[in-house]
């Protein structure tokens, strides 16, 4: 044992330790000695004062719950109110009474057998306290009845209770969410979470606006006797409801998408209002009601709705990701531009096929463009173009773009659950891989294959930034008419450029040639801009020709972008078919409906919902109406994402 | 070569077993009894839904206290610092592969087995330490690289748990770490100058502290700043206490316990509930309960030979003052609302696991008090100590010599 000499002293270890012991244990026995005179303070000294209190008659805290905010469109429509219903629960006192309590409610309501020797035993397994729901529903002679009887019911309640009701169906369910039980408590929670019934949202605008809906509990503070009868009302504290929420979403416009997109297997499809952010629909295929979510759903139901093939719970809008295909050569081009590799002259001779270190890259017509410049390439969606311009520029540059546009990150407007997608870079790969980036990626990432995958939502920010030229973030709630919308910061992309790239955009639907002519609106309607996009699911096959095994899953997924006015822009389109084929054929004319939905009956000329009274100001008193009361200052605040829109975090 | 001489001769497992300490593990079936009577109280004089299980789940764990006392002080030192080194892989697995619940990731789901790794984390920090101790020659324990280390030890997992967020089980870490630097003889300098640095850093501890946990701070000194919310535990909690009084309300008496007042009556207010009913009286002689199995646990620290002994039993009783004085200060109000349970006597199957371990540990450290733990690393403790200690003290020294 080389080392064995450096433990000679280990004797002396122990008399230290004795030492260091000693010392620590005296340091407990203060501990102890604090904590029981803490104890002889509040138990003795203090013992009196808590005693009256407690000694035959006790003060007990009731919750109070609030009611919780009603979720309007942009119009004041309401798409999510509360119907008042009352419940009988009875809470174990003394075990004794409770047949005679039974008894004497059956006399009331009616309890059937099976169902009392089931309140029986839960209301000893739950122990005092906790109360247990005897019958829901009851009518108001039988609340009476009830209250009638109330002095020889000791633990009987009658109370309350405040039904979510959703009324139409699919076509708001991804937006409002649903609301669900709270799963589990933690010990800070407020108390108001560990009522018998409460709920909490648990999806769309419901669990994104959960605090704002859910309000504040109040307190009554009642003097209550040994067998738990109220004595007194001591103390109350009102509770304070939620506020309404009242959306960009226009239910009239809302209900057209989705009926439309209906006719799809699976799809998705985001309005915007360029000038204000406001989301004015927001479509998913398939969808749900939230109304069947809300009650007693059976299990196979749940199944089907949560994992089924089509997903219909997931919000495709936020939450399903796609490459964009083509609609992301705009990014690409600017990108270019921006970098100085190409300028708007600059032709590129495509032969149908682009060579990359021994790798092949076809254009989606064979064939071959000839020489095109950016417009042409824009207006016919030239791959080889892109290619050969992504190649140039750089996955760097390309993915600041990106960013720049939207893309790549979530935005606090009060939806959870959005999807970041990826914008790659040579970091996010080694991240993610670890392994260096390849030329060859970046030629995909150039007609937004690869790696790259954004949400319909992002795609529809992206047109609208590229429209408008600002910084558009999307929101869900309505700007108050007469308030002035904060204005977007201008982006950092010259204008000339921007311009450029509009002008392929509205070369690609209305020029001869062009990819999305289908989106064309007809004689009389507004100039259309819009760009197709066809996107790959399978590798190693060209696009538009994966049909060939006639697997549906196995098509591209259509996609396409629009925005129009062109010439002054309003509005920006985004959709996304899966498995719907080529964005020309399949997106193209989706779009063009959505297109004659807004032209026939503008949403922007909604009426003002809080002068009509149809939206409540947010308040402690549930019908004043407060019209001076100021609208929110900044959007609205999304407090289950914790995502921060300029934060450029990819994974 | 004084190894070769002190191969401890074979005992045969009756004179083992006559030697685990009996007396302790009565102590905790005292304690445990307690806990179980409290819980069928508080089911209105039920044996479901808390008691039975707690009862049985006291015997499960005796028995594994049993089987740990008879295995070599010499193979728990062996798997020190792999064990460690395990739990602290499942610690820094728990943010991205935990089971979520409202706001807190703490739980790790393995093949079906819910674990809470910072709960193992208190045992693995003891044999850690203390393994580390053991190895540490007398007169280099103050050297500034043979503390930085054991701070590192002590560091790691409690900025993991910090990210979790759960403040209290930070600073239970930080607490049972530094107590047993402390017991193994670190210069009192260092923990006189530690204890200024910190005063000094309140404030910026201040500033990175969660909302809900500035909160609860807030909250705890000015409880009438929320009556409904955390605010309300504690005041609900003195009430009862107060309530109380000099001696008690008398069993399944107790009214504001069993009204469903108190939050969390079947763990974390456990006491609250006990003392209602037993009142002072009842809650003093708990306390001496508790006094004297510290007492018998530092008497058998005491008698124990080697360092890792001494040391690893001395922070299973520093681990158990430490969640008695935070569980009853924050009962009667002198600590926040931090969610510690009560030793032996709450609700709660995690917990009690942890603190049967760390006895477990304890008494194998009493039956073969005897023995000389190897100072040189074991085989599989040498292998990771070579690859990890090795390295940051190497590191270290070319610091020092620079």
């Amino acid at each position: 044992m080389a080392r064995s000499d450096e433990y000679h002293s280990r004797p002396l270890d122990g008399e230290r330790f004795t030492r260091r012991a000693l010392m620590l244990g005296l340091v407990q026995a203060a501990g102890f000695a604090a904590l029981g005179t803490r104890l002889y303070q509040l138990q003795v000294l203090d013992g009196g004062h808590y005693a009256p209190l407690a000694e035959d008659n006790r003060i007990d805290i009731k919750v109070l719950a609030p009611v919780r905010g009603r979720i309007l469109d942009r119009a004041g429509i309401v798409l999510a109110s509360n119907s008042e219903s009352f419940n009988l629960s009875v809470r174990l006192v003394r075990e004794a009474d409770l047949p005679r309590v039974l008894d004497l409610v059956s006399r009331v309501v009616v309890i059937p057998p099976a169902e009392r020797e089931a309140v029986i035993a839960k209301a000893r397994k739950q122990g005092r306290g906790s109360a247990v729901v005897l019958a829901n529903d009851l009518t108001f002679e039988q609340v009476a009845a009830i209250n009638l009887l109330a002095p020889q019911l000791p633990g009987v309640e009658t109370e309350t209770a405040y039904a979510r009701r959703y009324e139409h169906g699919e076509v708001a369910g991804h937006i409002t969410g649903y609301l669900g039980r709270v799963e589990r408590h933690a010990m800070d929670d407020a108390p108001l979470l560990r009522l018998a019934n409460s709920k909490v949202g648990k999806s769309g605008i419901e669990r994104g606006l959960e605090l704002e809906l859910r309000g504040k509990g109040g307190a009554r503070k009642v003097e209550v006797d040994a067998r738990g009868r109220i004595l007194r009302n001591l103390d109350e504290t009102e509770p304070v409801n939620g506020s309404d929420a009242v959306l960009s979403i226009d239910l009239d416009l809302q209900g057209k998408v989705v009926t439309r997109l209906l006719q799809e297997r699976r799809a998705a499809l985001v309005v915007l209002d360029v000038t204000t952010g406001e989301v004015m629909a927001m479509g998913s295929a398939p969808g749900y009601d939230p109304a069947s979510l809300s009650g007693r759903l059976d299990e196979s139901s749940w199944k089907v709705l949560s994992t089924g093939e089509d997903q219909p719970l997931l919000n495709r809008a936020i939450g399903g990701l796609y490459p964009p295909g083509s609609t992301f050569k705009m990014v690409t081009a600017l990108a270019a531009l921006q970098s100085g590799v190409i300028a708007l002259k600059d032709k590129c001779n495509c032969k149908g096929q682009f060579e990359l270190g021994g790798q092949t890259y076809r254009c989606w017509r064979r064939q071959g463009h000839g020489p095109v410049d950016l417009h042409r390439a824009l207006t016919e969606s030239c791959d080889v173009y892109f290619y050969e311009v992504a190649n140039r520029t750089g996955i760097v540059a390309i993915a600041q773009m990106a960013r720049t546009l939207g893309l790549g990150q979530t935005y606090a407007c009060g939806l959870p659950q959005q999807k970041r997608g990826v914008i790659p870079d040579p970091d996010w790969k080694r991240a993610q891989y670890r392994a260096n980036w390849l030329g060859g990626e970046t030629v995909l990432a150039g007609i937004g294959q690869g790696f790259v995958t954004t949400t319909p939502l992002q795609l529809a920010v992206m047109t609208a930034r590229l429209a408008t030229g600002t910084a558009v973030v999307p929101r869900m709630d309505r700007v108050r008419p007469g308030a002035s919308a904060a204005k977007f910061a201008r982006l950092d992309v010259p204008e000339e450029m921007l311009q450029a790239v509009r002008a392929g955009m509205v070369a690609a639907v209305n020029e001869p040639g062009g990819t999305g002519s289908n989106a064309q609106p007809g004689a009389g309607g507004p100039l259309v801009a819009g760009k197709t996009g066809t996107s790959q699911v399978r590798a190693n096959s060209v696009a538009g020709d994966n049909t060939e095994d006639g697997l549906w899953e196995h098509k591209d997924h259509a996609l396409f972008v629009s925005y129009f006015p062109a010439d002054a822009p309003r509005y920006a389109i985004a959709a996304v078919i899966e498995h719907g084929g080529s964005g020309g054929a399949a997106a193209a004319p989706l779009v063009k409906d959505v297109i004659g939905y807004i032209i026939a009956d503008d949403p922007a000329r909604r009426p003002d919902p809080w002068a009509s009274g149809a939206a409540r100001a947010p308040g402690p008193s549930p019908d004043g109406i407060d019209a001076t009361e100021p609208p929110p200052a900044d959007g609205v605040p999304d407090r289950q994402n914790s995502d921060d829109p300029d934060e450029e975090k990819v994974g | 070569m004084s190894d070769m001489f002190h191969i401890p001769r074979q005992r045969p497992l009756i004179e083992k077993l006559w030697q685990v300490p009996w007396l302790l593990l009565a102590v905790v079936a005292l304690l445990s009894a307690v806990g179980a009577t409290a819980l069928y109280s508080v089911a209105g004089g039920n044996a479901q839904p808390w008691a039975e299980t707690h009862a049985l789940r006291f015997l499960m764990a005796a028995t594994l206290v049993l089987c740990m006392a008879l295995v070599p002080l010499r193979a728990w030192s062996a798997i020190a610092y792999p064990a460690y080194a395990v739990v602290l892989v499942l610690l820094i697995m728990v943010p991205f592969a935990g089971v979520q619940a409202l706001g807190a990731r703490r739980w790790l789901s393995i093949g079906g087995l819910i674990v809470q790794p910072s709960e193992l984390m208190k045992v693995g920090l003891v044999l850690a330490l203390a393994r580390y101790y053991q190895m540490v020659p007398r007169h280099e324990i103050s050297w500034p690289r043979r503390v930085i280390v054991p701070l590192m030890l002590i560091a790691i997992p409690v900025i993991f748990v910090l990210r979790q967020p759960d403040l209290g089980t930070a600073s239970l870490f930080a607490g049972l770490g530094l107590s047993l630097m402390f017991l193994a003889g670190v210069s009192s300098l260092y923990f006189i100058a530690g204890g200024i640095g910190l005063a000094a850093a309140l404030p910026l501890v201040w500033a990175n502290l969660h909302d809900y946990q500035r909160r609860r701070v807030e909250i705890f000194l000015d409880p009438d700043k929320d009556p409904l919310g955390s605010g309300y535990h504690i005041t609900q909690s003195k009430i009862a206490l107060g309530s109380g009084g000099l001696s008690g309300k008398g069993f399944m008496q107790g009214t504001q316990s069993q009204l469903d007042f108190l939050p969390e009556k079947q763990t974390d207010f456990i006491f609250t509930m006990f003392s209602e009913e037993w009142g002072f009286i009842g809650a003093i002689s708990l306390l001496a309960v508790y006094a004297v199995l510290l007492s018998l646990l530092m008497a058998m620290a005491l008698r124990s030979t080697s360092q890792f002994g001494r040391l690893v039993v001395a922070g299973s009783a520093a681990t158990i003052f430490l969640y008695i004085f935070i569980n009853v200060a924050m009962v009667t109000g002198l600590v926040p609302v931090v969610g510690v349970p009560l030793p032996f006597v709450s609700y709660g199957g995690t917990a009690l696991t942890t603190l049967m371990a760390g006895l477990g540990l304890a008494m194998s450290a009493d039956v073969y008090r005897q023995d000389e733990i190897g100072a040189a690393p074991s085989r599989i403790g040498g292998l990771v100590k070579s690859s990890f200690l090795r390295l940051a003290e190497n590191q270290l020294d070319r610091l020092r010599r620079r």
